[in-house]
């Protein structure tokens, strides 16, 4: 540890309490996020294994493959696509009205195609 | 008539340059010098004479108190940097949120008006008492970047750092700049709590630079030799934002350089789909570990994580959607506006400012380069599809979403069906993480 603070101060030209502050300061950066990083690796994932085992336990039955494994997002993604597409194309009830509703205008000087031409 | 206003125009802008590049001293020793002239002819002058005097009294002096008389380079040096920072938002969209406002701060911050040593006309960001001295304050004290960071926590998603956690360490390698600048900047003579303030520019994080520039370089702290550091919160702060906007430009040399075309190919795992309860302990645990590791950094990670839990609880909906939009536009606007009015010419145009800037580039170079290359180790030790896109390292510099953006940009270029957004914005957010860490470690060894 020595020699690092000793070579970072030469190389930088600056004193010793310098090398320190840089060496200390950045290992607890990384010291911070490889904390979560293990925590939310390790730790969490066990967290909700023991979750699932536990609740399996109290169902009475065994844990099969498709609980166990992880489902990507793209997977999930899919899944949802499909689940749209197919429901969005079931017709299952129709109106079976096939008129075509006729719009009426009142009447208005304004949109007088009469009062709108030129009158020569 | 029409030669008749070019004339006039001419005579006009002629008349300004003229009398912005002469010295306001010389007004104020010629209103003086007037001044004492008038004491000795004392009660001498006739009525007619002292109503003269007196127009031409008042005129001289509404002349010697307008923009025009007090301008000096700098000032006009500065309204062009401003109107440069608003013409790069509009016609390159370079993070016009933050552009538009800093570039109307310089405008602002450096209209000329009369300063004299004892006159407290309660203009200027800088004189006690004025509109713009209030709002500065949120600055110096270090109000406005932790109710950024709220925002920015509410904002964020972090369900793309909990399914790939290992690309956090991304993050942590990409703060190097921070700490390799620090070095830098103690070599080219600036005084520790300075260096402190101005490495952290390499943390790509505008908020977590001016929030340590003002507990660090504030211009009010007294150093352990007796003298009183710099102020270079403008500075530092123009210099962070500048970069940030040029995050574009700056970093994809940098990835062509140190990565092989192969490497910019490869594909990662898609990231795994997160659970809620995943999401909400996230903002929990995180809160907790970092703020025991470092807690000066708890203004800042206790907010980003108070935000996030805001948005993730899922019950604070209306709170969650407040500190993202409207009070986040509200402090942003505040922020912008404020550090650009800091940058008023006689405390930015300095020799230190420009060490900052050239600082802050090498900074902004180093963490993009620290991140690439971190990567490019991690792949050492892993396989198959495993193997980390080098590129994504880069993102590991917070700037939070612009350099994920790069990433995917570069990504693209390489392989045009090979989405890397999602992968890097885990090392992007960690970033912020981590550059708020080294600002609170900078700050308990530096404060």
């Amino acid at each position: 540890m020595n020699t690092v603070l000793m070579l970072t101060g030469a190389i930088a030209g600056v004193d010793k309490q310098a090398a320190i502050i840089v060496v200390v300061g950045y290992l607890i950066v990384f010291l911070a996020l490889v904390i979560l990083y293990l925590v939310f690796r390790y730790v969490m994932p066990l967290f909700f294994k023991l979750k699932l085992y536990r609740r399996a336990a109290r169902e009475g039955r065994h844990l099969d493959d498709s609980e166990k494994q992880e489902l990507t997002g793209e997977v999930n993604a899919a899944i949802a696509t499909a689940l749209y597409l197919y429901f969005d194309e079931i017709h299952d009830i129709e109106s079976n009205v096939i008129t075509i509703r006729k719009i009426s205008k009142s009447y208005s000087p304004w949109n007088s195609k009469l009062y709108n031409m030129r009158n020569l | 008539m029409r030669r008749f206003i070019i004339v006039i125009g001419v005579l006009f802008i002629l008349s300004i340059t003229w009398t912005a590049f002469i010295k306001p001293d010389r007004e104020k020793d010629s209103i003086r010098k007037t001044e004492n002239i008038e004491s000795v002819k004392g009660n001498v002058i006739l009525k007619q004479d002292v109503e003269k005097e007196g127009v031409s009294k008042g005129l001289r002096k509404f002349w010697a108190y307008s923009g025009f008389r007090n301008a000096t380079k700098g000032h006009l040096i500065m309204l062009l940097v401003g109107l440069f920072f608003i013409f790069l938002a509009i016609k390159y969209d370079y993070e016009p949120l933050l552009l538009i406002p800093i570039g109307t701060g310089i405008l602002i911050g450096n209209i000329p008006f009369y300063q004299d040593g004892d006159i407290n006309l309660q203009l200027g960001i800088y004189e006690a008492g004025s509109v713009m001295n209030y709002l500065y304050f949120g600055v110096l004290k270090g109000v406005y970047p932790p109710l950024i960071f709220l925002g920015l926590g509410a904002m964020t998603d972090f369900s793309s750092l909990l399914s790939n956690p290992r690309l956090m360490i991304l993050g942590a390698a990409a703060q190097i700049g921070i700490f390799v600048t620090f070095l830098g900047a103690l070599a080219l003579g600036f005084a520790p709590p300075e260096a402190g303030a101005i490495g952290i520019i390499g943390g790509a994080d505008g908020p977590t630079a001016i929030f340590l520039s003002s507990r660090l370089a504030n211009g009010v702290n007294i150093l352990s030799d007796g003298t009183t550091v710099k102020n270079l919160i403008g500075p530092i702060a123009i210099a962070a934002y500048s970069y940030m906007a040029l995050v574009p430009v700056i970093q994809p040399p940098i990835m062509k350089l140190l990565t092989s075309k192969k490497e910019r190919k490869i594909r990662m795992k898609p990231p795994r789909a997160v659970s809620k309860t995943e999401k909400i302990l996230f903002p929990i645990i995180g809160l907790l570990l970092t703020a025991f590791i470092s807690p000066s950094s708890l203004p800042l990670l206790g907010m980003l994580f108070f935000g996030n839990i805001l948005k993730e609880s899922g019950v604070t909906k209306r709170l969650a959607e407040t500190a993202r939009t409207s009070m986040v536009d509200i402090i942003t606007i505040l922020l912008g506006l404020t550090v650009g009015a800091s940058t008023q010419a006689d405390v930015f145009l300095t020799p230190d400012s420009l060490l900052i800037f050239v600082l802050g580039a090498v900074s902004f170079m180093l963490a993009t380069a620290g991140g690439l290359l971190f990567a490019k180790i991690m792949n050492i030790f892993l396989r198959g599809d495993n193997r980390i896109n080098p590129l994504v390292g880069a993102a590991g510099v917070s700037a939070v979403p612009d350099a994920a953006r790069v990433v995917q940009n570069e990504g693209l270029k390489a392989d045009p069906t090979n989405h890397l957004l999602m992968h890097a914005m885990t090392p992007n957010v960690s970033g912020v993480i981590g550059s708020a860490v080294a600002a609170g470690i900078l700050l308990s060894f530096l404060g």
